[in-house]
C-alpha cells in the first residue's frame, strides 16, 4: 500500500468524524498552543533580561573591592576601600590597546542641587573620562569632561537626561551652574543648628536618554571628575568604588579579566589570589548566571506546556482505540483482500499522525496569537516575545511523536486482528 | 491432466472452544478442483463448510495436511504471504457483501489493487469491472444508495479485479431476494463461461443446481461429490420472469 492511500485513507476517516477528530484535536492544540506560548514569554524574559544586563555597557569587567586577607582574618565588618585611580590609570597603561577603555567611579553620596530656582535630589558620582565609551552611553548636548578636568579637580559636571529636565527644563543646561549642597553638622530637630556647604559646579554635558536597569532610573544622576568627588565632595582619597573595564569583544573578557587581576595583584603585592583584596566580575559570568536562571524558567513553563501535550496524547490513543473497535469489520475485509499488517498499521498510524501533526499546527497558530494577547498586558509588553523556530519545530515534531507514540498501540492491535474475526465483528 | 487450481490433501482442523471444548471442524479433506469449475460446497450447520471455505480462502491455516492453490502449497506461509496469496489469487464475495461504507462503488473496487498488483490503470480497470457486472453507471454511489443486488454486484466486481485463479462466495444471495439472487447467479454463471474458477457456500437446493457440481459437507469431511447433470440457467429464469430460488 502506497502512502499516497494511506494518507488519502486517514484524512478521508477524520473528515467523516469530524466532530469527533475536532475534540480529539483539541487537545494536542491546546497542548502545542501551551508549550509555544509558554517558552515564547520565558525567552523573551530571558532576553529582556539580557537586554537590561547589556544595558549598563557591553563587555565589561568590573573590579570591585573586597575584604583584605590578613593572616586568614578577613577585614572586620568594614568594606576595604583599597582601588584606587591609580590602579585604573595602571590598567590603562598596561593593557593599552588590548582593552577598548577603561573607567573608575567613586559614590559621592545624594546631594540637594539647586538651580534657577529649581531643586531636586540626586545622586552624585565621580567618573573618569571614558565613562561614555566604557558604558555605550552618548552625550545629547555639550561634551563630557576630559583628563585636564580630572588633572585640576574641576567643578564641572555632566547631567543626566531627566535631572537636566528637571532642573532646567526645556532650557539647555550647558554652560549654566548648578549648586550642590549637602547639610552636615548639628541635629536634625534644631534645624538651625545645620549648616549646609554650598558648591557651585559648571554643567558642561548632558548624557543621553538611557533608561532603567533593574528599578534604577539611570538618568537622574550626575557625574562629576573623580578627582572632584573626592577632592571637594568626600574628602575620601584614593577610595574608588568601582574600575569597569571594557574588553575589545566578547571573547577577549576572559583574558582581559585574567590580565586585570595579575596587574591588580602585582600592584597590591598580593602573591596568592585566593586573599586578594579586590573581586574581578565578568559580564559573562552574570549573563550566563541570569540565563540559566531563565533558562529554568524557560524549562519549567515548557514542562508545563507539554504535560498538557501528554494529556492531548492519551485522548489520541483513546480515540484511536474506540476507532479501531468501530472499525474492525473495515479492517477484515481490507485484509480479506490482501492487507498485509504493515498496511493496516500504516494506515492507523497515519490516521493518528495526522490527527496529531495538524493539531500542531493549529496549536501553533493558536499560541502565535496567545503570545500576541499577552503583549497587549502593559507589564508584559517590554518583554520582547519570541517564537523561534526551534520551538516551532519541536513543537510540530514532539506533536507528531506523541501521534506515533500513543497511535502505534492501537495500531498494532488493528494490525493483530484476526481476519475471520475481524469479519465475524458485529 | 489439467493442474487443478485448488488441491487440498488430508485437511483437518480442530477448534478450541474454551478450555475443555474441542471441535473437530475438519477431519480429513481432499478435494480438487479444476480451471472453469462451478462449484457449489453443501452442508448442514456445523459440517464444516464454513471452515473449508476459510482455509480455501486462506483467510484461516489448516492444522494438518496439503493445500496447494494455484501450485503454491500455502500450507507453511505467514500472515503476511497469506495476505499477498489472497490478494492474488483469491476474489471474495460475502453474503453480507462488506463493502466499505465510506467509499463510493469504485472505491470499493479498486481496493485490492491498493495492496497489490499493477497500480496502473487502477480507475480503467475498476470502471471495468463494474460494466461487467452491469453497474458502470452507478460507480460514484455509496454502498448505501445502492441495492442489496447491486452492492452485491459491487463486491462482485472487487472479486474480478486482480484477476484471481478463484472466486469464493460465501452465501452470496443469503440476503437477496429471488430476483436479484437470480441476477447475482446470472454474473457468475457467465463469468463461469469465461473460464472463472468459482467456488460457491450455500445451504440452498435450489442455488446450488444453479453450479457444474455439488459437494456435499458432513461433520468435517466430504460425504458426496456429484456434478450437476444439467445446470440451470439463471439468465432463462429471468427471462421467464421467475425467481432462482421459488
Amino acid at each position: 500500500m502506497k502512502l499516497y492511500d494511506s494518507f488519502r485513507s486517514a484524512l478521508q476517516s477524520l473528515v467523516v468524524n469530524k466532530l469527533r477528530s475536532a475534540l480529539t484535536m483539541l487537545g494536542v492544540i491546546i497542548g502545542v498552543a501551551a508549550v509555544i506560548a509558554m517558552v515564547s514569554v520565558g525567552n523573551g524574559a530571558s532576553q529582556s533580561v539580557q537586554n537590561t544586563i547589556l544595558n549598563l555597557g557591553s563587555n565589561l569587567v568590573t573590579v570591585s573591592p573586597s575584604f583584605g586577607n590578613d593572616n586568614g582574618l578577613k577585614g572586620a565588618g568594614a568594606q576595604a576601600q583599597n582601588l584606587t585611580l591609580d590602579d585604573m590609570r595602571s590598567i590603562q597603561d598596561q593593557l593599552g590597546a588590548s582593552i577598548a577603555a577603561a573607567e573608575a567611579e567613586q559614590q559621592a553620596g545624594r546631594w540637594q542641587i539647586t538651580a534657577v530656582g529649581q531643586n531636586t535630589n540626586t545622586s552624585v558620582t565621580g567618573v573618569t573620562e571614558d565613562y561614555p565609551i566604557v558604558r555605550d552611553w552618548g552625550l545629547d548636548s555639550g561634551a563630557f569632561f576630559s583628563t585636564s578636568d580630572l588633572n585640576v579637580n574641576a567643578q564641572v559636571a555632566v547631567l543626566g537626561a531627566t535631572t537636566a529636565t528637571n532642573l532646567f527644563g526645556d532650557v539647555d543646561p550647558v554652560g549654566q551652574t548648578i549648586q550642590l549642597r549637602q547639610a552636615f553638622g548639628g541635629g536634625g530637630q534644631g534645624g538651625a543648628a545645620q549648616r549646609a556647604r554650598i558648591l557651585n559646579f559648571r554643567v558642561v554635558g548632558v548624557l543621553g536618554v538611557k533608561g532603567s536597569t533593574f528599578g534604577f532610573i539611570r538618568d537622574d544622576q550626575i557625574l562629576v571628575p573623580l578627582t572632584t568627588a573626592e577632592h571637594v565632595l568626600t574628602g575620601r582619597l584614593n577610595q574608588v568604588s568601582q574600575i569597569v573595564i571594557k574588553a575589545t569583544s566578547s571573547d577577549t573578557m576572559d583574558v582581559t579579566t585574567s590580565d586585570v587581576s595579575n596587574i591588580l595583584l602585582q600592584r597590591h603585592n598580593i602573591a596568592d589570589p585566593a586573599s586578594a583584596d579586590f573581586t574581578v566580575t565578568n559580564q559573562n559570568d552574570t549573563l550566563a548566571a541570569l540565563s540559566s536562571v531563565t533558562g529554568t524558567f524557560t524549562l519549567l513553563l515548557g514542562a508545563i506546556g507539554g504535560i498538557s501535550l501528554l494529556v492531548g496524547g492519551i485522548g489520541i490513543m483513546n480515540i484511536m482505540l474506540v476507532s479501531v473497535n468501530e472499525r474492525t469489520r473495515e479492517i477484515g475485509i481490507r485484509k480479506a483482500v490482501g492487507a498485509r499488517r504493515g498496511d493496516i498499521l500504516n494506515q492507523f498510524l497515519i490516521e493518528a499522525i495526522a490527527l496529531t501533526g495538524l493539531g500542531g499546527v493549529i496549536g501553533i497558530l493558536l499560541g502565535w496569537a496567545i503570545t500576541l494577547v499577552v503583549h497587549q498586558i502593559p507589564q508584559a509588553a517590554s518583554i520582547p516575545l519570541l517564537i523561534t523556530s526551534g520551538t516551532v519545530i519541536i513543537a510540530v515534531g514532539v506533536s507528531v511523536a506523541i501521534g506515533v507514540v500513543f497511535g502505534l498501540y492501537p495500531a498494532m492491535r488493528a494490525a493483530r486482528l484476526h481476519p475471520i474475526q475481524a469479519l465475524r465483528y458485529e | 491432466m489439467i493442474e487443478s487450481v485448488v488441491q487440498l490433501r488430508g485437511i483437518t482442523k480442530t477448534y478450541r472452544i474454551g478450555r475443555e471444548i474441542t471441535v473437530n471442524a475438519l477431519r480429513g479433506v481432499d478435494l480438487d478442483i479444476h480451471p472453469a469449475e462451478f462449484v457449489a460446497i453443501m452442508g448442514p450447520s456445523g459440517s464444516g463448510k464454513s471452515t473449508l471455505m476459510n482455509v480455501l480462502g486462506c483467510l484461516d491455516v489448516a492444522d494438518g495436511g496439503t493445500y496447494v492453490l494455484a501450485g503454491e502449497d500455502v500450507g507453511k506461509l505467514s500472515d503476511n504471504q497469506l495476505a499477498g496469496i489472497r490478494n492474488k489469487h483469491v476474489g471474495f464475495v460475502f453474503q453480507t457483501y462488506n463493502l466499505l461504507s465510506r467509499l463510493n462503488a469504485i472505491e470499493n473496487v479498486e481496493l485490492p489493487l491498493v495492496y497489490g498488483g499493477d497500480r496502473h490503470a487502477r480507475r480503467e480497470r475498476a470502471l471495468a469491472a463494474l460494466e461487467q457486472v452491469g453497474l458502470g453507471d452507478r460507480i460514484h454511489h455509496r454502498p448505501s444508495e445502492l441495492s442489496g443486488g447491486q452492492q452485491q454486484r459491487v463486491a462482485i466486481a472487487r472479486a474480478l479485479l486482480n484477476d484471481p485463479s478463484m472466486i469464493l462466495a460465501d452465501e452470496p444471495t443469503g440476503n437477496l431476494d429471488s430476483r436479484s439472487s437470480a441476477e447475482i447467479l446470472s454474473i457468475f454463471q457467465r463469468l463461469n463461461d469465461l473460464g472463472k474458477t468459482v467456488i460457491m457456500v450455500t445451504h440452498e437446493p435450489d442455488v446450488a443446481a444453479h453450479t457444474k457440481r455439488i459437494v456435499r459437507m458432513r461433520d468435517g469431511i466430504i460425504a458426496h461429490d456429484d456434478l450437476v447433470a444439467r445446470p440451470r440457467r439463471a439468465e432463462d429464469e429471468i427471462a421467464m420472469g421467475i425467481g432462482a430460488a421459488e
